[in-house]
């Protein structure tokens, strides 16, 4: 019982608080849930795709591996800044998804989940919005991105 | 057991599938090399637009500005290819012929779903060929049997994929 009970504590606990990934594409702080990341790298260099899908038009070869390149920086009519840019991987609903973000090296956070605010842009895919330091950052749905869908605050 | 027997369940293990891997500017692009019905020099294909061999008329297949992709046809490597998928005959202007690859269809792996749109027509899948990630092409589509406007799911590509896979001998 005292087991289960204390369960119960740690889930709770961690519904109150999210743990994200700050990152920055064109000097626009952006976080995403940790577990929403699949990893941070050096930028290589992506291959061209012939493609109409918005903001999808190349892949990036890794290994023996290849996943596509999501245009973030596109879709939000910025240009990534620093060098080397850094390759953030998204945990795609359909599969893993490149994104190139600026030089800055992201960093952890953890917010508390009722500090989390319904975000109201139309321009991409959020989960809500949070007041980290003092910039108003937007949470990125990395798993839905590209599917023109608003996600709200689930409270 | 004859040693052919033993060759022969050999190869049965593994299947593959055969193309002509080609370059469009910065792209790799493959055809499945049973459609293939020769490749020609400007010189050898002559000034029409189409070109006549073995008695087929190949009409020009604009493939770089169907891909709107950039590409360079006036180079010395360019070269005509003649294709056909039993239907339909295209000659395919391509900057390079790269080679024929023979790939195993483990190796042959679908296109990421993310692309969502009418690449999804235009591609059957793609591979990676000397280092380079090649897209498979349609040749239905290629050869104009496919319109662009309609789109199509997943699923119903990779349908369309099998269909046409069949009907050009077999490709991934």
């Amino acid at each position: 019982m005292l087991r289960a009970a204390r369960g119960q504590q740690h889930a709770q606990a961690t519904k109150r608080s999210w743990n994200v990934v700050v990152f920055s594409v064109g000097g626009m702080k952006l976080a995403a849930r940790t577990e929403d990341v699949g990893g941070v790298s050096p930028w290589t260099e992506s291959i061209p795709v012939p493609s109409r899908t918005p903001f999808v038009h190349a892949m990036l070869k890794r290994d023996n591996h290849v996943m596509p390149v999501y245009d973030l920086a596109a879709r939000l009519s910025r240009t990534l800044q620093g060098d080397p840019l850094l390759c953030l991987v998204a945990r795609h609903l359909d599969g893993p998804m490149a994104i190139c973000i600026d030089a800055d090296v992201p960093s952890l956070e953890t917010v508390d989940a009722t500090a989390i605010r319904p975000n109201g842009r139309g321009d991409i895919e959020t989960l809500g919005s949070v007041t980290i330091g003092e910039n108003d950052v937007a949470i990125v749905a990395l798993q839905r991105l590209g599917r023109s869908r608003q996600d709200a605050v689930r409270s | 057991m004859s040693l052919r027997g033993r060759h022969n369940s050999t190869n049965m293990l593994v299947e593959t599938a055969s193309f002509l891997v080609v370059r469009l500017g910065v792209s790799y692009v493959a055809l499945p090399a049973d459609g293939v019905r020769g490749v020609l020099t400007q010189t050898e294909a002559g000034s029409e637009p189409a070109v006549t061999a073995a008695g087929t008329v190949y009409q020009p297949v604009d493939l770089a500005q169907r891909l709107s992709v950039a590409a360079n046809l006036s180079g010395l490597e360019m070269r005509i290819v003649l294709y056909s998928t039993g239907h339909s005959h295209g000659a395919i202007c391509v900057e390079q012929v790269v080679g024929l690859a023979d790939v195993e269809r483990k190796d042959c792996l679908p296109l990421p779903p993310q692309f969502q749109r009418d690449e999804r027509n235009w591609f059957g899948g793609m591979m990676l060929y000397q280092d380079q990630l090649v897209l498979i092409l349609n040749p239905l589509w290629v050869l104009g049997e496919l319109a662009d406007v309609v789109p199509v799911s997943v699923g119903q590509t990779e349908q369309m994929v099998a269909v046409t896979s069949a009907e050009i001998g077999g490709s991934c």
